[in-house]
């Protein structure tokens, strides 16, 4: 049991629990925090989640906790960890079954005035035309070969098909498409689970929310995004739906068996790995990898069934209902990057589980337009509160693997919450507010209630004073859509 | 033909001393429950009826019209629950059906034939994206066997 008194303060946003805090750790564990936040974190398994991810062989400098940090599974919720290449391990269970879910931010040239009075028919358009909800297929229907195209080319595969344009590749991590993706190291089932998913939101707290900009702290980066107070965006928030789940799933069944073999020893065994030079690790890569693209296809799928909403509900009533990209976002990924460690330059392999990569200003990996501010990142806020824009920092570069939060992060129970707060009377407290709400399930909609997560304007704080993230924009909810 | 399920009845115990067989735990970000068994083949019973339970909830009018056998290997008790309970999760979301009885065959810890009966889900009140093995572990008690499993959703 992790207590307040283990952990010391490094500065005014970190604490630090030494590697001789358990006899398994490899290296200490870093919490980016306030005090409030470390508080509340004392409250459920996930410090003992962080600790676990400190033992695991070939993890670098720290076990690292974002201020959104929750109890998950294997690693906590706003985990953090670099292992060293080669022989660093990969760990399925570390990056989660949602692979590569994410978010992306689209932008309009609206400005909330122009759509007050079709905001209504616009929330009941998107859940209309974009499918979600537990059991719900999409309007494609891939065949095997569509299916291995997805896996391999991401959201090239939506821009081949009509569904994407080249500036919302340019501006997608990775362009929409992680290279050495292999269909072949996914199985059937997987496939299976994909082919009538492509292009759905599923359930829990994946969301697609119309936002307004309420207010701009980097001028020079909210211009390059087309932000300022009052304008109209949009964002998505879901992954690699039934896919990724079933990668997750078969490379966690085949690693019970093979980490024993490298001679691995386990806290929790949901953190099953093998070295990322083994064959295994190789083919789970490959295979989350192919997720992870199918990922970034089916965001892409969202995004142009949301542009083309738009256009249907909005036309004739303003004189542009054109939806362009900001950017597109992972958080839950295993990367092989390379960073500085204490002066030498490492090939890693990044695992953000509930984590954002903030690469800072200069990144040749960023796209051109961003090239000078930093890579844009998105953290959604609960349902009905307030979203950050933010970007990457030299500091997040230094400190955090280019890594910071991803989201509020949970403090209540699925089951408390709905013993809290009743999804109608929830709905109409939002609608008071004047966020329109769409949602196939009321039971699911209060599970997500705001008073189940942390304040992430708190959080957003810490990252913003640990300098591992630069606030840009805040944006606060006028529809939200939810499965 | 149908066949009503409370599952309410199903968890508390008759005579009302020993532990029930399964209840649901507190987790932050997933669902979790305890599960109860005498022996392994009644574990993978009630880990069933429990999930069921966060499947479709507690009063649900399944169907009977869809019977299966599946055949199961695994490596040991943990992770042949885990491949039991996925399986059923794959049926739910792929086919929305709903199994609630279980007529098990062979029981071993790396081999599992069962004879599974069910039907359609009315409504699917959740999505269970995976089970975990996230601090799995089937434990001995004075009554059998407990364990406590961890639902990605």
């Amino acid at each position: 049991m992790v207590k307040r008194s283990d952990f010391k303060q490094v500065d005014p946003y970190t604490y630090e629990i030494p590697a001789d805090f358990r006899p398994d750790m490899r290296v200490p564990a870093r919490f980016y925090a306030d005090g409030q936040l470390l508080e509340g974190a004392l409250g459920d398994k996930s410090l003992e989640q962080l600790v676990n991810t400190a033992t695991l062989p070939g993890v670098l400098k720290y076990a690292l906790a974002m201020p959104d940090i929750h109890q998950g599974y294997g690693f906590p919720i706003g985990g953090v960890i670099a292992t060293e290449l080669p022989d660093g391990i990969i760990s399925p269970g570390g990056v989660g079954y949602d692979i590569n879910c994410g978010v992306r931010l689209l932008g309009t040239h609206l400005d909330i005035e122009d759509i007050e009075s079709a905001l209504d028919d616009l929330a009941g358009a998107l859940f209309a035309n974009c499918p979600s909800g537990v059991g719900r297929s999409g309007h494609l229907r891939l065949s095997a070969a569509e299916i291995d195209d997805v896996a391999e080319n991401g959201a090239r595969w939506a821009l081949k098909n009509g569904y994407a344009t080249a500036a919302d590749l340019e501006r997608t991590e990775e362009n929409g498409c992680v290279a050495g993706a292999d269909a072949t190291k996914v199985s059937k089932r997987a496939k299976d689970r994909g082919r009538p998913q492509l292009g759905t939101l599923g359930a829990g707290n994946h969301f697609i929310e119309v936002d307004v900009v309420d207010e701009v702290f980097d001028a020079q980066a909210a211009d390059r995004m087309g932000l300022s107070p009052g304008r109209v965006v949009a964002q998505i928030h879901c992954g690699s739906r039934g896919f990724g789940h079933q990668v997750c799933t078969d490379y966690v069944k085949l690693f019970q068996k093979v980490v024993h073999h490298y001679g691995i020893k386990l806290a929790d065994r949901e953190l099953v790995c093998a070295p990322l030079s083994s064959p295994e690790g190789q083919d789970y890569l490959a295979a989350m990898r192919a997720a992870a693209n199918y990922a970034f296809c089916n965001r892409q799928i969202i995004a142009h069934l949301i542009r083309d909403t738009f256009a249907e509900v909005l036309s004739g009533r303003v004189d542009n209902p054109y939806v362009y990209q900001i950017y597109d976002i992972a958080h839950n990924m295993a990367k092989v990057e390379e960073h500085e460690v204490d002066g030498r330059k490492v090939q890693v392999c990044v695992h953000r589980k509930g984590a954002t990569r903030a690469f800072g200003p200069g990144s040749p990996v960023l796209p051109p337009v961003y090239r000078d501010i930093g890579q844009p990142v998105l953290v959604p806020g609960s349902m009905g509160t307030a979203s950050w824009v933010l970007v990457g920092t030299e500091g997040s570069m230094q400190r955090t693997f280019g890594s910071t939060c991803h989201g509020a992060g949970r403090t209540m129970s699925r089951r408390k919450a709905k013993r809290t707060v009743r999804g109608t009377e929830l709905r109409e407290a939002l609608a008071e507010q004047g966020v329109h709400v769409r949602a196939g399930s009321m039971p699911g909609l209060a599970e997500e209630a705001p008073i189940a997560y942390k304040d992430v304007d708190r959080v957003i704080e810490v990252v913003h004073g640990a300098g591992i993230a630069r606030k840009v924009a805040r944006i606060v909810p006028v529809a939200v859509i939810k499965g | 033909m149908e066949q009503r399920v409370d599952m309410n009845k199903l968890r508390s115990s008759p005579a009302g001393h020993s532990p029930p067989p399964y209840e649901i735990v507190e987790h932050t970000a997933d669902w979790a429950v305890r599960v109860r068994g005498e022996n392994f083949t009644v574990l993978l019973h009630n880990a069933a009826v429990a999930m069921n339970m966060l499947l479709v909830g507690p009063e649900t009018v399944t169907g009977r019209e869809e019977v299966r056998r599946l055949s199961l290997s695994a490596y040991d008790r943990e992770s042949m629950l885990v491949e039991w309970l996925g399986e059923l999760a794959y049926l739910a979301e792929t086919e929305g059906l709903i199994f609630s009885e279980y007529h098990f065959d062979e029981v071993t810890p790396e081999q599992v034939r069962v004879t599974i009966t069910g039907g359609p889900a009315p409504v699917l009140h959740k999505h269970i994206k995976a089970v975990t093995y996230h601090n799995l572990e089937v434990l001995e008690t004075e009554n059998g066997l407990e364990t406590t499993i961890v639902f990605d959703v």
